[in-house]
């Protein structure tokens, strides 16, 4: 039996945050392999329900980064991103979920090193937390003895 | 059934080193829908492509995932090779394997682990796509450029040039920017004019160019591609595409203000035309939404600083012309108005206000010393409908005169021997001569109003039934009111109203004894001041009040008691003591002030047992008037509960259809000046009501409130000058009736109207509009919105000069010979305002050592300008060589932080 890896989806907006991704790639910036990079047009793009399922679907973590406050390639879909999240919030607590295991950041496009930075520390955070099953949909929990993500039985299907 | 492709590249070694692309291949190959997986070298290289295209040919392809590097880099190509075979290129999907793999793990295993996750990502991703198609949009082929400088003008340009159509919008009245305000460019001291004004020109003869001058973008809405602007022209108050640019008008204006051109160093007109190469080369108007506060506080609404200004410039028979327009009593209103216009003065934010009535009164006398010199308007046509007013106080006898201007025939019924109403029979010879009044009143008889003395009514309703259309009383207030004490009807008692009136008509040509004048208002001072020059022994003024509270003119109580009338503050009379039914003494208490009643001033209250005796002749009360109700016998016009005429606030309508009122008979006792406007208001209805139109519409209750609060710039640099002292006559030449205060000297009054801040930019006094002769000049005119679709916009609003007297070390604003870069710039230009020669400001010499202070408020945040423009060390190189060229054996400093100016390394 292989060692537990904590599985993170990260929603990332394609013009501040992907391509800062891209940046850690170009300059070799090493992070762990647990990121799943999920590309939106916009962080404001992120629907709650979003991250619900990644849970359901056998996320232990979930990672939203979009542009800076005020560089948002659509004026002010990072606003609303963060004010859904603020509101989301109680939303998503009530429900069960353990907060502790949503980040949030900025990451631009220029910033390759700070997404490596952001996606080792979400990782560390992740691991430290544990599995995270609760939210885990059957299926997913039965065949999750190693890496849920990388089963036939997994979310992908 | 979905058919997806997989091509996994290797990217040379770059994804292959840390990610076993054969091995995604095969792991893929085993995915559900995955008709065919693949692995290469270069799949971007076209053999790449090529399998690309005939593996969607041979599997029929649903779908493709292409696992290699960022979809940033490549996902344009893919998508064009597959649309490329005839699959729908959103269809296409990108794992991202080199960035956000290969490149950033080390660890082969793990690495692969991953990639075959992202690819399985991707091919679940693509089963749920769906066919999309680019949709178009029309875009609106126009392009909108904000702001009107060099910046704006060479974009505008560009985009003309291109074929677009460009709409530049400028704040300013011309194009041009601060670069026109230049004298010559860095580094090759090229004549900035030169260089700027063919473009300026350019802008007006390109047909694909629109220029919004003097206007502002309210509002911008809409997307890319299809805006919606709208734009506020602002108006001009003349046709701008008329205007020639003849300059006729800039002459006689006489309203002078600091040119922001030449940076205020020199002035300009109210009309103006910001410099000679102006596009469009418009002259424009510069006035305040709202007029001066003069004017708008001002009861007739006369267009003070329109004669004011005129009087600064000596135009005395124009500014006459001015005052004329709304007011038939210039010389009355020079010398007993009350003038709120002065209380509203803004000029008493610095000292004192203008001496306005002083002002008028010159110009009443200039109108009686130069008869020949006045026209007075004559009515337009003739019309045939009669209207009667009774009443020949200054109430009836505007109202008569405006309709007599309007053609009416008017006929005036007055009760006395004399015209003039209150201004006769109420006010003192010492403060308005009889030869005044005459004068006034027979200019209104000259208008063809019809003046019958003797002639009391005493039924209102009879003159409609006599053939006349229309009446307005204009009755006044002609009954002084009790006091309410015991013995005051005794001989010897009497009311100010009636005692100034025998006064006036010469019936009271001697007064003996002690005299008790009681009240605080200007009839009491009256009494008071006209019995003390008939002879009385002495004059006690008893008042409940202090000083503070006292209704009437300070300047007249001032004059009263100089001349020797004294005044009991705080006393009340209680009982008049009489023997043989003649009044001998007055008894009275002392009174202390209590709470505030509801006008505002504190309540008398009397203390008890303080009661003492004044002597007394003659008692006089003067403690307001009622109106008599003797001119209505069928008593069918309505009265209010205060026994005044009732009548429609807005349009002085009685309940009698037909009869309209104004002045102290609906209003009490009021100024002249107020009752002039109620003529004035009953006048208008009046010619509503006989051309049968709505006497509401359109009207709005008369505020005189002031909303608008004044610019700071007219306060800006003002220096403090007292107000002129208005020439009396000694206090020993004050026996008698001689009036107490002259006319100002031409020079004085000159001098006076100089002190005039011109509120309202424009004083609206005609002169432009008599100048031009195209007639192009409406004072009316309003601000236009126009609606502009776009598809782009350019932003090129250009800079503002930061101030410097925030840093108060440097005394700029404090000494004269501190100045900014641009007033410099203006100083040396040959088209500034001193012709381009060099000279300080506080003498008039050629400066020899000149200073230059960089990096001011450079990087300081703390007084708000965290940047460093960049500019300025290039701009003062300039200066010191303009400097030298001027003054070749002159000395430049430059004192800097750091030079920091980039571009072409200079």
């Amino acid at each position: 039996m292989k060692k537990w890896e904590p599985k993170i989806t990260a929603f990332l907006c394609n013009w501040c945050s992907y391509a800062g991704a891209d940046l850690a790639g170009t300059s070799r910036f090493e992070y762990p392999t647990n990121i799943r990079i999920i590309r939106l047009p916009c962080s404001g793009k992120v629907d709650p329900l979003f991250i619900v399922k990644a849970f359901e679907n056998g996320s232990d973590g979930v990672l939203v980064s979009g542009c800076h406050p005020g560089d948002c390639h659509y004026t002010s879909g990072n606003y609303h991103a963060r004010r859904k999240f603020a509101m989301f919030r109680k939303l998503i607590e009530f429900y069960g979920i353990d907060i502790k295991r949503i980040q949030f950041s900025w990451v631009s496009a220029a910033e390759g090193g700070k997404w490596a930075e952001v996606a080792t520390q979400v990782t560390e955070d992740i691991r430290k937390l544990g599995p995270y099953e609760p939210f885990k949909k059957e299926a997913v929990v039965q065949g999750c003895s190693v890496h849920p993500m990388n089963n036939e039985k997994g979310i992908l299907n | 059934m979905a058919r997806i492709g997989v091509f996994v590249c290797w990217c040379g070694s770059n994804i292959a080193e840390t990610v076993d692309s054969e091995g995604v291949g095969e792991y893929a190959a085993k995915l559900p829908g995955v008709a065919v997986s693949m692995d290469y070298k270069y799949t971007c290289s076209d053999p790449g492509q090529k399998m690309i295209i005939e593996a969607i040919r041979e599997h029929k392809l649903t779908g493709v995932v292409v696992a290699s590097c960022s979809p940033r880099m490549h996902e344009t190509t893919f998508r064009r090779t597959v649309a490329g075979v005839g699959l729908n290129p959103y269809l296409l999907e990108m794992a991202n394997i080199r960035e956000h793999c290969s490149w950033v793990h080390h660890d082969k295993e793990a690495g692969t682990e991953k990639a075959k996750i992202l690819v399985r990502m991707m091919v679940e991703k693509v089963k749920h796509n769906h066919k999309l198609y680019p949709i178009k949009v029309p875009v609106t082929n126009r392009a909108l450029v904000i702001g009107g400088g060099i910046a704006g003008i060479q974009a505008a340009l560009d985009i003309a040039k291109e074929g677009h159509e460009v709409i530049i919008v400028e704040k300013q009245p011309s194009v041009g920017g601060h670069m026109s305000q230049l004298d010559e460019t860095f580094p090759t001291l090229d004549c900035s004019q030169c260089i700027l004004t063919p473009r300026m020109v350019e802008i007006i003869q390109d047909k694909n160019i629109k220029l919004y001058a003097y206007s502002e973008v309210e509002s911008v809405s809409g997307f890319i591609g299809n805006f919606k602007v709208k734009i506020r022209r602002k108006s001009r108050y003349l046709k701008e595409s008329e205007c020639t640019g003849c300059s006729d008008c800039e002459e006689p204006c006489p309203v002078e203000l600091k040119n922001e051109f030449n940076e205020g160093l020199d002035t300009r007109k109210a009309i103006y035309r910001p410099f000679t190469q102006a596009v469009p080369n418009s002259f424009l108007i510069e006035k305040t939404k709202e007029p001066a506060p003069c004017k708008v506080v001002c009861p007739i609404g006369q267009n003070v600083q329109g004669y004011v200004a005129l009087m600064s410039k000596g135009k005395f028979k124009e500014a006459l012309k001015v005052v004329r327009e709304t007011n038939p009593f210039p010389s009355v209103c020079g010398r007993v108005c009350t003038h709120v216009c002065e209380t509203a003065c803004n000029r008493s934010r610095i000292d004192e206000p203008i001496s306005i009535a002083s002002l008028k009164r010159v110009l009443g006398d200039f109108e009686a010393a130069n008869p020949e010199l006045i026209t007075y308007a004559k009515p337009e046509e003739t019309k045939s409908e009669k209207v009667a007013v009774v009443g020949a106080g200054p109430a009836g006898l505007v109202c008569a005169y405006d309709l007599a201007k309007a053609g009416y025939k008017v006929k005036v019924f007055e009760s006395t021997p004399v015209a003039g109403g209150m201004l006769y029979l109420g006010i003192p010879e010492y403060r308005l001569t009889r030869d005044v009044i005459a004068r006034e009143v027979k200019a209104i008889q000259d208008m063809g109003v019809e003046i019958e003395l003797n002639s009391p009514v005493d039924d209102a309703q009879e003159l409609l039934k006599k053939g006349y259309k229309a009446v307005f009383l204009g009755i006044g207030c002609q009954k002084g009111k009790d006091l309410g004490i015991e013995g005051e009807d005794a001989e010897g008692s009497t009311d100010a109203v009636a005692f100034l009136k025998k006064v006036n008509l010469g019936e009271t040509t001697k007064v003996d004894g002690n005299v008790i004048v009681v009240g605080g208002g200007n009839s009491a001072i009256d009494a008071a001041r006209s019995a003390l020059r008939l002879g009385a022994k002495q004059v006690k003024i008893v008042y409940r009040r202090s000083k503070k509270e006292m209704p009437a003119d300070p300047r007249e109580v001032e004059d009263a008691e100089k001349e020797g009338v004294s005044i009991e503050f705080l006393s009340n009379p209680t009982k008049v003591i009489t023997e043989n039914g003649r009044i001998t003494e007055v008894e009275c208490l002392r009174m202390e002030l209590g709470e505030p009643d509801g006008s505002g001033r504190r309540r008398p209250v009397p203390v008890k047992g303080s009661e003492f005796i004044i002597k007394s002749d003659l008692l006089i009360r003067a403690v307001s008037q009622a109106m008599e109700q003797d001119f209505d016998k069928s008593e069918n016009i309505k009265l209010s509960r205060w026994k005044t005429v009732d009548v429609d606030p807005l349009t002085l309508a009685t309940s009698v259809d037909g009869i309209f009122a104004g002045g102290d008979g609906v209003n009490g006792p009021e100024t002249v000046v107020r009752a002039m406007e109620d003529g004035y208001i009953a006048a208008e209805s009046i010619k509503r009501f006989l051309t049968s139109r709505d006497l509401k519409e359109g009207r709005n209750f008369p505020a005189h409130k002031v909303t608008e609060e004044p610019a700071e710039r007219l306060f800006e640099g003002v220096e403090k000058a007292s107000r002129v002292k208005i020439p009396e006559i000694s206090i020993e030449d004050r026996n008698n009736f001689k009036e107490v205060a002259s006319v100002l000297s031409d020079e004085d009054a000159i001098k006076e109207a100089k002190r005039c801040l011109n509120c309202g930019i424009c004083s609206e006094c005609g002169e432009c509009g008599k100048a031009c002769e195209k007639d192009l000049i409406d004072h009316n005119m309003e601000d236009e919105i126009v609606e502009e679709d776009v598809g782009a916009i350019v932003v090129a609003t250009g800079y503002d000069l930061m101030d410097p007297s925030v840093y108060e070390e440097y005394g700029y604003k404090k000494y004269p010979d501190v100045l900014t870069s641009l007033e410099f710039e203006r100083m040396v230009s040959a088209s500034g305002p001193t012709n381009g020669k060099l000279i300080r400001p506080s003498d008039g010499q050629t400066p020899k050592n000149v200073v230059f202070v960089q990096c001011v408020g450079s990087r300081d945040e703390d007084k708000g300008y965290p940047y460093c423009s960049g500019i300025c060390c290039m701009y003062t190189a300039k200066h010191t060589m303009l400097f030298k060229h001027k003054v070749p054996d002159g000395k430049a400093f430059v004192f800097y932080v750091d030079v920091r100016a980039s571009g072409n390394n200079y």
